[in-house]
């Protein structure tokens, strides 16, 4: 399957930093799933990473590996622009010193977007506590992208063949 | 099951923040997507809203297994449930009440023409994991709620009638729980309505207005038996009680208005109605509201179903106590009658009934007030009992589960609204007094 190429809003509004939500399964095909703590683009726009953090996300990082199987939904609270990605393959590394500004910023775009909805920063600083030596970088590139903002079009398949 | 209980979590699942699920479908294909609703039904099931034929539909249906992320909207602290898909009910009390909490959650979010409930998917929860994090403490748990039950359950215990249980309950509303806004209505089953006995928090007391059984908030708790609660404004004209509703379009024409205004917030923005129970019958429904959001929680709703319960035992129990000893009290002379003549006037097709000109109540209660002034101009007479009334075949008591000590205490509250020249005084327990200080003229219309 060929990967596929996000329209510039969406790229935009994942590069900014809104929520993320993970998703794998095991072999039984049991769904496993945990938020991210950060997210980013590649500068060229066709590899995404997420953060999680190992501590909480065991049986996800443990599935992603063993399976290559993800779902990622990100979506901006103020406005329910949803869209989800998969893939089959994902590369995973330690994240190290290098992340850290971008995690900050994520962070910084998250008070904002938590805010918008009447959350103070507080709440978006607990849900994405992390220590660095825990995190753990998932990079993949969507392989299907899906409208999901709730309405008549949710569900449906977005963006071309890269 | 491990980890912390349903119970422990009810915070997440109020619908503050959403939810995310995760389900796989047959290929292996995972899906992760946002539930407006995981709503708390006993302590092992959760039931989340069913509103769009989406892919996460199509994968329970193939793979029953699903993950739930919640969030405790309080500390941000993490709850992951693993659940299993067991059926979908769309119709009853689950129904509901979560199609209530999401007319609230919609209105409140921008989405009242996106979410609509379907169906409520039905979920064993197989075990609920506490996930590690860095949890804001979490606020102190509110005082006093145990408190006013007792408050409530010591006042009801000393009422000696309706009324003093009625003020029992929406005094401790009022000072213990900080419902300021309350309403109590009685349910007429024959009518298929409810009408208001007692109210506070509002420039009129309403009492004597009427909802039918399944209109707005009040209705929809009388109808599913079952507790409703709206956190936020809504817009959904399924949960408004103040339209306008007039019951006589099935009566002949009648000339003068014989509606009594609803006294509610025309824009409550937490509503929580609970239905009167007892030995499974539906006397009434309880409603608070306010004008505020997030105004009643879970636990406000568990203290709520408990006084309104207590309420339920006490009005039967002082409904099966309130017939008359056999002989009459003395009863004291009561004070002639004078003046300008009071014109009381009855419209037979339902019973309502006019003073002045002006609109008093209708149905049972206006049948007993025109028993009442026909028996005294006829006879003299001003002392009463509710056995006769009980007994009386004109009045059409259904039978002994029409509430006879709610009618007579509606027409005694509109009567004192009215003004002082007609009163009903309780003379001892099923016993009251017509007090007449007007000479009384009576004419049908």
């Amino acid at each position: 399957m060929a990967g596929v190429t996000l329209p510039g809003n969406l790229l935009a509004m994942i590069a900014r930093g809104v929520s993320a939500n993970v998703a794998s399964r095991d072999a039984a095909l049991r769904p496993s799933l945990m938020r991210a703590v950060g997210s980013a683009v590649s500068p060229d726009g066709a590899t995404v990473t997420v953060y999680l953090a190992r501590s909480q996300s065991r049986q996800l990082v443990q599935d992603i590996a063993s399976t290559g199987h993800l779902a990622v939904v990100f979506s901006e609270p103020a406005t329910h622009c949803t869209v989800q990605l998969k893939a089959r393959r994902a590369s995973l590394r330690d994240a190290t010193e290098a992340d850290r500004p971008l995690l900050a910023r994520y962070l910084a775009s998250m008070e904002h977007e938590i805010g918008r909805v009447g959350h103070p920063p507080a709440i978006a600083r607990a849900m994405l506590a992390y220590r660095l030596e825990d995190l753990v970088a998932v990079s993949f590139q969507a392989e299907q992208a899906f409208e999901q903002t709730p309405g008549p079009l949710a569900g449906r398949t977005i963006g071309g063949s890269a | 099951m491990s980890g912390p209980a349903l119970a422990d979590i009810r915070a997440c699942l109020e619908g503050v923040i959403p939810a995310v699920l995760a389900t796989c479908d047959a290929g292996g294909v995972p899906n992760v997507a946002y539930i407006s609703q995981v709503f708390h039904v006993d302590d092992r099931h959760v039931a989340l809203s069913f509103q769009f034929f989406n892919k996460t539909r199509q994968n329970i249906l193939a793979n029953p297994r699903a993950t739930v992320l919640l969030i405790d909207p309080r500390t941000a602290g993490y709850f992951r449930l693993h659940i299993r898909y067991l059926r979908t009910e769309s119709a009853g009390p689950l129904f509901e009440r979560m199609a209530a909490q999401l007319a609230g959650i919609a209105s409140h979010t921008g989405m009242e023409k996106v979410f609509r409930l379907l169906g409520s998917d039905v979920y064993e929860v197989e075990a609920i994991e506490n996930v590690p994090g860095e949890p804001l403490p979490p606020p102190p748990a509110r005082a006093g709620q145990l408190a006013a039950l007792r408050l409530a359950s010591e006042r009801l215990a000393r009422s000696t009638t309706l009324g003093d249980a009625l003020n029992a309950v929406l005094a401790t509303l009022n000072d213990a729980l900080g419902m300021r806004h309350a309403l109590i209505l009685m349910h007429d089953e024959p009518g298929q309505r409810l009408y208001t006995v007692a109210s506070s928090g509002y420039p009129t007391s309403g009492v004597g207005s009427e909802i039918r059984v399944g209109q707005g908030v009040i209705g929809v708790a009388a109808r599913e038996r079952t507790p409703v609660r709206i956190m936020h404004m809504t817009n959904a004209a399924l949960y408004s009680q103040a339209m306008r509703s007039s019951f006589e379009r099935d009566q002949p024409d009648l000339e003068p208005v014989t509606d009594i205004p609803y006294p509610g917030l025309a824009q409550p923005h937490s509503q929580m109605a609970v239905p009167i129970l007892s030995a499974g019958r539906l006397l009434g429904v309880v409603f608070v509201e306010s004008p505020q959001d997030l105004q009643f929680g879970y636990e406000d709703e568990d203290a709520l179903v408990a006084i309104a319960g207590h309420l339920g035992a006490t009005i039967d129990l002082l409904q099966s106590c309130a017939e008359a000893e056999p002989e009459p009290g003395t009863a004291v002379a009561p004070a002639g009658s004078r003046g300008a003549t009071l014109q009381m006037r009855r419209f037979r097709a339902n019973d309502s009934v006019f003073l002045d000109d002006q609109y008093l109540i209708k149905g049972v209660a206006g049948a007993i007030l025109w028993k009442l002034a026909s028996d005294h101009v006829q006879q003299g007479r001003t002392e009463f009992s509710n056995r006769e009334l009980r007994l009386d075949p004109s009045l059409g008591l259904p039978d002994v589960t029409d509430n006879l000590e709610a009618r007579l205490l509606l027409l005694q509250r509109r009567l004192q609204e009215h003004g002082p020249h007609l009163r009903i005084e309780k003379t001892g327990r099923g016993r009251f007094r017509l007090a007449v200080a007007r000479p009384l003229a009576l004419a049908e219309a």
